[in-house]
């Protein structure tokens, strides 16, 4: 093993102490920022990001607690409120707190508010400590901040901040905060875990100055240059181990199923990647043309560009494989995005977004799907895509807002079973305890369990999804995002496609029904019940090459039944539950 | 009262003796009997006994710190386990928090579902809801259904069963029948239920600890029942207690029943002996630091409390666990821990560990990959002549030569990159103590390090300095530390209650109420325990949380009523508490309180360590002078250091780094620029100069 030709301005030792103690920082914002929140889509779903990053907005580290998609786009977040301070003459001050979800800057989408703290080393700009969160409403039209799938442009999503100072030197600007809660509903949630963002970003500041003082400031930054070498150098290995060419898939999204117009609906997401040496392009041409009026679209840098770096690092520097693995700007940097401008994934402003969720994890779905033409055995078949729900209500006057993320499923692997439903790719968060859920609000969780025989059958197969079902004990709304109703998770390998999603209103007044993967905000009564399937992940691999102890092993579990075990499996299983080896053979034959 | 504690480790079996009334203590190590750890455990306390003359019959108390329950749930070897759970959640455990533990893997395990504690199969619903706020019954109990499930259950040969219902933390009752109807219907059946485990609200966590109590639960007995009966048979009248997570002991009958409360025996006890050690130093402040071959173990004694972790972060296998546990943060680093370059040329040091077979390259057992272990020898910190008192050799040439071979890769001298592995090291222990003080608001400046294991003593002055710790305590015996803590435990049971109460709208009368009924519950099992009123103390405590929060702190709650006046100090310690922690305070925010704990403890004997005598000078203690590398003003450079035996050192008598004192179990380094003193209560103290 060679070292690096130029020799480092730090030694080997100094770079893993400074590199152990950024990670502890990331992660000490991550823990006080989940801690403090009051929100339970942060607390318990975990849909926060913390993370430091230099002053060329060079990811530095994130904290581990976080879900990919809100720690990966800080740094996005902190070049764009640089271009926009700079394009406005403003500079940068020390006490100095910016609230940034420009979409069209770097952030994920508006509700995914960041706040950014510059870290000042003797009077020196020096870092930046960022943390981002999603909240629970950001002043759309309707209550919550999800399934506002009506949203018509970016004005319509809710309040846009860009590079907005609410403490200037130090001190609390009034006035942006009265803005704040005049205009968001549940602001006392609201403005109390973006306080708790700004506090964890602080502590990060801090701890970030003590960390310099120690090492000095050169000795730090050529830290910093060589901890995202390192994870450069790891990235472009994983690259070069796979062989030169181009691998291309498509998917398609539901869009809007129940819209009349052809262009909203069974969009294709397009990628196709080039591997050259130790480079890859991921070429998104062909993705269908941006929906205008419809928050589909999926913001370049903040969703599209996580979701590609999120899917090839998980596929080529897997952790269950590799180990722990630095997160950082070096790790992306062989990667490079092509997205045809106005395209859904490079969308024009005043384009809307805010619904971008599923597309997006859709799209990393499709470069799994890609790097499953070089890389057969580091992929899962396709996954089961998401759905988050925002349940709503007034009582006395007072907004509660609760918003619930549903989970997917994953694909068959080389020689393991797909997770069962598990949040899947760029998505990571965690449901609401339903003791937690019937104790703070009027709503009950009537059934969640695992989906039974719906499975993508393989020689292993896809995940189970989930049914959970939520009733109303009093009157109040739902808006709902979702994907998968029309296409199920891809098989690979000869396994068969997944299971797709589904969604259904029970009504009280009896005129409920089906209901499609997107619905704006639908007013409900007490007992209308929401029955969410969730997706099942496709199989991987022959179905007939499937061990037939552990086809019957799921028989027993009652996960399957026996005719499915015949008719996917072509194994055949006895009343008593026991292999009928003879009849399988000829079956399998 | 004369004890023996016996800790079982992943190598020896400790036993130390104690006589409480003439303070005799006497310490002796046997291998481990990992087939049957109990075999090692009584031979450990015939030979204490025989070698120093005590009398098997007079032994009182046998106090016990085990791996066992820890074991079956870590090689994921317990009972064929069944459960019974509310009709439309059968899959809870399976679920989970729908979270994957790695963000960023395909390929990854979800322990829960790949290893499951109840497989599908056995995972059987009966109709039965409860609702909150006060568990009302939205659907009674199907009792045929029950007898159907336990028949069938029974049928299937399973050989526990987890009766877990949704809010059955509320409102047991449905819980109780349930278990009642399984116990009829298959009484040989180790029958659990979540709300007796772990009465708390969060389903998939309650019935997870629920579910692997009723997993261990059949070993676990077993192995306390032959336990006792060996005992009995080998001549002692002992009783049998057993070193629970949460820092006190339990009877046998109630690890029996609920073995998920000594997950962490044996750390636990490690603890104790560290607050034992600083207890002698008149330290109140302690931050105990566990160094063995793989992992090192970090607790917090704030003032003579031990923290206790919240239960949210108690995870034992991969599995969420809600039992109360002392906060022991534990990492992968260790004696064995190996250094390497990554597949991106970085140095690292762990989380991989060369173990005990084959080894650091300096055990001569085979191993090429270069250590920790390594590191300290090439350094000369480690002394081939005398490692664990002289009873196994070193091997300096093997050491040097893999981490020369090592040093060549990163092209440094070999001192240079041993010093670098150390370095490292440090850093990732000192990064590990950061979150257990700095991130929980407690400045580690105002604390002293207490340092056991045998690789403890080693690094601890080089770690503390990095933290600015300017205190560094040795134990008298660092290698039996845990064994030594068995003999100062008391009884301790928990009982926890969810209340869900916003301030500005508590009922007091209920909090009153509810208090004593836990408090009454406790008496109750020390009365089972033979225990007398004037030996139990209780602490009463609340988990509170702004409202809309999803953690918890814990708050401590005066005795007497609940009433205004007291819950406005309740309030004020909470915010308090909570700037402490996170830095930040929501002003006129309400505040619930979550859950309610009661903490019953009941005083058992306990052993105070023998003062020193020997007063002598220093050069009765040097054994040697030798070359040993030290980094003085960013320079590395070997040094002549003395070697002193620590039973020869003089009392009270200060002697300045570098220097290393060997003791049988342990090495410890003393560098440059740091002062030691063997202090008279058996402690050595060390400066460090930071």
């Amino acid at each position: 093993m060679n070292i690096q030709k130029n020799a480092p301005a730090v030694d080997h030792v100094t770079a893993s102490v400074i590199q152990g103690a950024l990670e502890n920082i990331a992660i000490e914002m991550g823990y006080k920022l989940m801690r403090m929140s009051y929100s339970s889509i942060i607390r318990e779903s975990e849909d926060f990001g913390a993370g430091l990053v230099d002053i060329q907005g060079r990811g530095l580290a994130e904290s581990a607690q976080s879900t990919p998609l809100q720690s990966g786009p800080i740094p996005g977040y902190v070049r764009g409120i640089l271009k926009t301070l700079a394009d406005r003459g403003e500079s940068i001050n020390p006490g100095d707190v910016i609230m940034h979800n420009d979409a069209y800057a770097g952030a994920s989408h508006v509700p995914d508010v960041g706040f950014i703290v510059p870290v000042f080393y003797k009077d020196e700009l020096i870092a930046f400590s960022a943390t981002t969160a999603h909240h629970l409403d950001i002043g759309s039209l309707t209550p919550g901040s999800c399934g506002i799938v009506d949203a018509i442009d970016a004005y319509a999503e809710g309040l846009q901040f860009k590079a907005i100072k609410v403490y200037e030197a130090g001190k609390k600007v009034i006035p942006v905060w009265h803005i704040l809660r005049d205009n968001i509903r549940v602001s006392d949630l609201v403005v109390g875990d973006m306080e708790a963002q700004i506090a964890a970003a602080r502590i990060g500041a801090e701890r970030l100055v003590e960390l310099i003082d120690r090492y000095g400031k050169s000795t730090f930054q050529a830290a910093c240059d060589n901890v995202m070498d390192h994870a450069e150098r790891l990235m472009r290995q994983a690259i070069a181990a796979l062989p030169d060419g181009t691998y291309a898939a498509t998917t398609f999204i539901d869009g809007y199923l129940d819209d009349p117009d052809p262009s909203r609906k069974e969009l294709p997401l397009c990628v196709a990647i080039t591997i050259k040496g130790d480079e890859m392009v991921v070429d998104l041409t062909g993705t269908a043309p941006q929906v205008p009026d419809k928050p589909i679209n999926m913001p370049l840098h903040g969703t599209v560009d996580i979701a590609i770096w999120l899917t090839v690092r998980s596929v080529l520097l897997d952790t269950a494989v590799h180990g722990h693995i630095p997160v950082n700007d070096g790790l992306v940097r062989p990667i490079e995005i092509i997205a045809p401008v106005g395209c859904l994934a490079n969308p024009i402003f005043p384009a809307p977004t805010i619904a971008r969720f599923c597309p997006g994890n859709q799209l990393a779905d499709t470069v799994m799907k890609a790097l499953a033409g070089v890389a057969p055995s580091q992929v899962s078949a396709g996954i089961g895509n998401l759905r988050v729900i925002a349940f709503s209500g007034l009582q006395n006057s007072e907004h509660w807002v609760h918003m619930e993320i549903f989970e997917g499923s994953y694909g068959g692997r080389d020689g393991k079973d797909g997770m069962d439903a598990v949040d899947t790719l760029y998505a990571n968060t965690r449901n609401n305890p339903i003791e937690d859920i019937e104790s703070h609000l009027p709503l009950r969780v009537d059934r969640y369990e695992l989906r039974e025989d719906v499975c993508g059958a393989g020689q292993w197969r896809g995940g189970f999804g989930s049914v959970r079902e939520f009733v109303y004990l009093d009157a109040g709304g739902a808006s709902i995002e979702g994907e998968g109703h029309k296409f199920p998770p891809w098989g690979f390998r000869g396994g068969n496609d997944g299971g797709s999603a589904g969604l259904r209103l029970d009504r009280t007044n009896g005129k409920g029904g089906e209901l499609p993967s997107k619905v704006p905000h639908t007013p409900v009564d007490a007992g209308d019940r929401f029955v969410c399937v969730g997706p099942a992940g496709g199989g991987y691999g022959d179905p007939l090459l499937r061990d037939p102890e552990m086809v019957l092993a799921d028989v027993t579990d009652e996960l399957i039944t026996i005719a499915r075990a015949a008719d996917d499996y072509g194994v055949i299983i006895n009343e008593d539950l026991s292999i009928d080896r003879a009849a399988t053979e000829k079956r399998r034959a | 009262m004369k004890l023996i504690g016996v800790d079982v480790g992943g190598t020896f079996t400790d036993v130390m003796y104690g006589d409480t009334e003439t303070q005799d203590v006497a310490i002796h190590k046997v291998p481990t009997t990992p087939d049957d750890p109990s075999r090692g455990v009584i031979q450990g306390m015939v030979e204490i006994c025989e070698r120093f003359d005590v009398s098997r019959s007079e032994v009182d108390h046998v106090l016990h710190g085990t791996t066992i329950a820890t074991n079956a749930v870590l090689e994921y070897k317990g009972a064929k386990t069944g459960m019974v759970t509310t009709e439309g959640y059968r899959d809870i455990l399976h679920i989970g928090r729908h979270q994957r533990p790695q963000h960023y893997s395909i390929m990854q395990d979800v322990p829960w579902q790949d290893r499951p504690l109840v497989q599908r199969r056995h995972r059987k619903v009966v109709a039965e809801r409860l609702s909150p706020p006060d568990g009302a019954v939205l659907v009674p109990l199907d009792e045929e259904a029950v007898r159907g499930a336990a028949r069938e259950l029974k049928a299937a040969g399973v050989e526990a069963v987890a009766v877990c219902f949704l809010f059955a933390y509320i409102n047991p009752a449905h819980e109780d029948r349930a278990a009642a109807i399984i116990r009829q219907e298959y009484p040989d059946c180790f029958v659990t239920t979540s709300s007796a485990v772990s009465p708390q609200f969060r389903e998939f966590e309650r019935f997870t600890t629920a579910a692997m109590n009723a997993f261990i639960g059949p070993k676990v007995r077993t192995y306390v029942r032959d336990l006792e009966a060996a005992i009995a048979d080998n001549g002692f009248r002992a009783d049998l207690h057993v070193m629970g997570s949460n820092g006190g002991v339990a009877t046998s009958a109630m690890v029996s029943d609920r073995p998920v409360l000594t997950l962490l025996s044996g750390p636990a006890a490690g603890v104790l002996g560290g607050a034992m050690a600083g207890e002698k130093s008149d330290r109140k402040r302690l931050i105990t630091y566990d160094v063995g071959g793989t992992s090192a173990d970090i607790g917090l004694i704030v003032d003579g409390q031990f923290a206790e972790a919240t239960a949210r972060d108690t995870w034992i296998g991969g599995y969420p666990v809600m039992a109360p546990m002392i906060d022991i943060h534990t990492i992968g680093a260790g004696g064995g821990s190996i250094a390497h370059l990554d597949a991106g040329q970085a140095f690292r040091v762990g989380p991989q560990s060369a173990g005990a077979q084959p080894g650091p390259a300096a055990y001569g057992r085979g191993g090429t990959l270069p250590t920790v272990t390594d590191a300290n020898v090439v350094l000369g910190r480690l002394q081939p002549g005398n490692f664990l008192g002289g009873e196994m050799n070193l091997d300096a040439p093997a050491a040097h030569k893999v981490m020369s071979e090592f040093a060549e890769q990163l092209g440094m001298t070999v001192e240079a990159a041993a010093d670098g592995v150390l370095t490292i090291i440090n850093a990732n222990m000192a990064n590990a103590i950061r979150s257990r003080t700095v991130q929980k608001g407690h400045d580690p400046r105002e604390f002293s390090l207490v340092a056991f294991g045998g690789a403890g003593p080693l690094h601890v002055v080089e770690v503390a300095r990095d933290l600015g710790i300017p205190e560094v305590i040795i134990p008298p015996y660092p290698g039996i530390t845990s064994a030594a803590g068995l003999l100062t435990t008391d009884l301790k049971y928990d009982a926890i209650r969810t209340e869900f109460q916003t301030s500005g709208d508590v009922d007091g009368d209920r909090l009153s109420r509810d208090f004593n009924v836990m408090r009454d519950g406790l008496a109750a099992q020390f009365k089972i325990d033979g225990l007398d009123d004037a030996a139990i103390a209780y602490q009463r405590s609340g988990d509170l949380r702004y409202v809309g929060q999803g953690y918890e702190l814990r708050v401590p709650v005066a005795d007497g009523p609940v009433d205004q006046a007291s819950l406005g100090d309740v309030f004020k310690t909470f915010e308090a508490i909570h700037t402490a922690e996170y830095g930040h305070v929501f002003e006129d925010s309400p505040i619930e309180i979550v859950n309610i704990r009661v903490t019953g403890i009941g005083q058992m004997p306990k052993i105070e360590l023998p003062t020193l005598q020997q007063g002598g000078v220093l050069k009765d203690a040097l054994l040697d002078e030798v070359p040993c590398h030290f980094r003085l003003d960013g320079e590395l450079a070997a040094m002549a250091t003395p070697l002193y035996a620590r039973d020869k050192l003089p009392i009270d008598q200060v002697f300045e780094g570098p220097a290393i004192v060997l003791q049988k179990d342990t090495t410890t380094v003393i560098p440059p620029g740091a002062k030691a003193t063997a202090q008279r209560g058996g402690n050595l103290l060390i400066e460090t100069g930071a």
